[in-house]
């Protein structure tokens, strides 16, 4: 086992595509890091440079403490999952779970141990005859996990491992090879474009967008403290509803001005950023998660709390909670990173035409409302973002 | 005229199994007949014992196995098919070896030169080799001063030549196929810690059998029907492949020795079946499928 070391890592393909620029990423020996981030941005290739199957270009790859710039995969002590599965189609699975093993000329008392005991691990003992063909989705799954398992290597890299399973089989896998990992106590690194599976299964969560590190840190962290426009909207489901707002300094207390309505900021709020009160009379990006917001007829003690005044377009019950849309009259946040989010979730508010800005709150179960009815929404502002509009970096000290 | 009425089950018109069916079992009855009368024409002209081209009949009037005879005893028809027997396999695995090695390289690795060997490949491949005959010739009679053992008149010598015919096409086409392997395999090998001979021998070629089937059958069916540049190099009686014998015996007459020309024709023909028959179940595509997600 091993920590792995990314240092000012870069990586321009042939054609001058820059795709991967001064990564820095320290992986602790064990620990399980989820590279995240949406389509293209870059995941796959760094997690290839890390395998050696991608020249890098520039920077210093450490795994072990030993420098692997220009170390051959095979001699770099990694077992890699593949999004594909890359299954050897004329070998049975046990062959498949022994190639490795074989090729590295273990003694085959050893091998027929550790295939037993993988096989074992993932279920796979009465499937051991079978050819790749003969498998279910998930099945085959296992048995790619199982073929990185069996080497004992000192990292573990996967590539997308679960995303051509279905929505159920991706629930159960995830938490299987969240097991394994724990059991094995390998150092990995995860690549996965779904941010459900970084805040349940890492260790760490690594954001990227456009081959860059947008902020690295514990799922929770970055949930709760997302350095810039792109996390806050990223990390979550629903992601966070994000409006353009006034900040506005009254008697010593900040406000910020949402719309019609105006929210009054806590002490403690405003002494957590000092350099809020900078924007006072200008713009900043308002971010909002939905749970943080509540119907105000079930908002205990909640009358002199802040509310917004709207009408309900969508509801959507879900049991535990009732996920309410509504239109809000403020503008909406445009910045690159907010493109960038679109672009990923393929969905756009353009049918709006700056009425405003859809929003989403999670409401009790016990809310009743309906499509069409005026509601009033409470914030709660103690759980309020604040990004810069231009930057979008969220606005703190 | 109800609407009920034009409802057409399937076959129940008249003359509606002929239309749909029948027309099928016409083509495929014309086809048949079509391939197989020169085979049933040869076979009969090679049992009848008068032997000669004017008194071939499809039914001969008489059946008998003289022609065998007399092509064993008065030729040197078994040392005939014995050279083209080894020159037909060896030319065919070998060739077959040897494209696929060339179309690992063009599909897996990237390097200088690919692109402009790739298309030279193919332009090589548009003039037909016999354009080169003169040229191969004058090498070849050079080499029989030098090296004799693979020089004319040898088997050696013409598995040389075609060896280096029959390397275009095969690597295109092997090529293509490897192409379709998807390139995780590999990498996924190289990352349990196989070489890049290990990937080929252990990954790839198994996957690739139908490919190498195919062209190992076309390579041999190609050398045991080639003449003109076999009957250029060989001139030696010994030397000579079926092909070459054989036709030497209507050269001259060509009336006289034509039951025995079919005779040889018809066990010429068996080798190039057997393998067929063979190699019958690798010619399937579909292995690859269950190396990924399918
Ligand atoms: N061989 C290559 N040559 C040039 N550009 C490439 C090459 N491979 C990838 N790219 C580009 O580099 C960028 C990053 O690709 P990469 O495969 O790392 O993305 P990713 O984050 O894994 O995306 P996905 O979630 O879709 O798998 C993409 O814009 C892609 O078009
Ligand atoms: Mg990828």
């Amino acid at each position: 086992m091993a920590e792995v070391v990314l240092d000012k890592i870069n990586k321009r393909y042939e054609n001058g595509f820059h795709a991967v620029r001064d990564l820095d990423i320290a992986i602790a020996d064990g620990e399980f890091l989820v590279l995240v981030g949406p389509s293209g941005c870059g995941k796959t290739t760094a997690l290839r440079m890390v395998a050696g199957l991608e020249d890098i270009t520039s920077g210093t790859m450490t795994i072990g403490g030993k420098v692997v710039n220009t170390l051959p995969p095979k001699d770099r002590d990694i077992a890699m999952v593949f999004q594909s599965y890359a299954l050897y189609p004329h070998m049975s699975v046990a062959d498949n779970i022994a190639y490795g093993l074989r090729i590295r000329r273990m003694d085959a008392a050893e091998i027929s141990r550790r295939v037993e005991r993988a096989a074992q691990m993932l279920e796979l003992g009465n499937l051991l005859d079978r050819k790749p063909k003969q498998l279910s989705g998930g099945q085959r799954q296992r048995v790619a996990m199982g073929r990185a398992i069996v080497r004992e290597p000192q990292v573990f890299l996967m590539d997308e491992p679960l995303s051509n399973l279905d929505a159920k089989l991706r629930v159960q896998m995830r938490a299987e090879i969240a097991q394994v990992q724990q059991d094995l106590n390998v150092t990995t690194i995860y690549v996965t474009h779904d941010q459900i599976e970084a805040m349940t299964m890492g260790d760490r969560v690594a954001v990227m967008k456009a081959g860059v590190l947008q902020q690295i840190g514990d799922p929770q962290h970055l949930y709760d403290h997302p350095d810039n426009i792109f996390v806050a909207g990223f990390i979550g489901s629903p992601p966070m509803n994000m409006a353009l707002g006034r900040v506005e300094a009254g008697n010593g207390d900040l406000a910020v001005r949402l719309g019609a309505a105006t929210l009054a900021l806590p002490g403690a709020v405003t002494a957590a950023r000092p350099a809020l009160a900078g924007y006072a009379g200008r713009d900043v990006a308002v971010g909002v998660r939905s749970e943080d917001m509540e119907d105000a007829r079930l908002a205990r003690g909640g009358d002199d709390l802040p509310r917004l005044r709207t009408t309900v377009t969508m509801t959507e019950a879900l049991g535990s909670e009732i996920v309410v849309h509504f239109v809000l009259d403020a503008p909406k946040v445009v910045t690159e990173d907010t493109k960038a989010l679109e672009k990923d979730a393929h969905s756009s508010d353009v049918a709006l035409h700056d009425r405003g800005t859809r929003f989403r709150a999670s409401f009790g179960p016990r809310s009743r409302v309906r499509n069409g009815d005026e509601i009033e929404v409470v914030v709660d502002t103690e759980r309020v973002h604040f990004f810069d509009p231009e930057s979008g970096a969220a606005i703190r000290s | 005229m109800t609407a009920t009425n034009e409802v057409v089950r399937l076959g129940s018109a008249r003359g509606g199994w002929l239309r749909q069916f029948g027309w099928r079992h016409l083509v495929g009855l014309l086809a048949l007949a079509f391939s197989l009368f020169p085979i049933l024409f040869v076979v009969s002209a090679s049992l009848n014992p008068l032997g000669t081209l004017s008194s071939s009949t499809l039914i001969p009037p008489d059946t008998s196995l003289e022609n065998f005879t007399k092509l064993f005893g008065t030729t040197s028809f078994s040392r005939w098919f014995l050279n083209t027997l080894l020159i037909g396999v060896l030319s065919a695995v070998l060739s077959m070896f040897v494209s696929a090695a060339a179309a690992f390289a063009f599909s897996r690795y990237r390097f200088k030169g690919r692109r402009i060997g790739l298309v030279s490949l193919l332009l090589v491949q548009m003039f037909p080799q016999f354009l080169a005959i003169v040229a191969l010739y004058l090498i070849f009679a050079e080499i029989t001063d030098l090296y004799p053992a693979i020089g004319l008149n040898t088997s050696w010598g013409l598995i040389l030549l075609y060896l280096g015919g029959a390397l275009g096409v095969n690597t295109w086409l092997m090529k293509g196929f490897f192409d379709t392997i998807p390139k995780d395999l590999d990498e996924s090998a190289k990352v349990d810690g196989a070489t890049h001979s290990q990937i080929f021998f252990g990954i790839i070629l198994p996957l690739v059998v139908p490919i190498l089937a195919v062209t190992g059958l076309l390579g041999f069916i190609n050398t045991v029907n080639e003449f003109l540049i076999a009957s250029v190099f060989l001139t030696d009686d010994s030397a000579k492949t079926a092909a070459v014998g054989l036709y030497g015996l209507i050269s001259g007459e060509r009336n006289a020795n034509f039951g025995v020309f079919s005779a040889g024709a018809v066990i010429l023909a068996i080798p190039t079946v057997v393998l067929f028959q063979f190699l019958q179940r690798y010619i399937v595509g579909g292995l690859t499928s269950g190396a990924v997600k399918g």
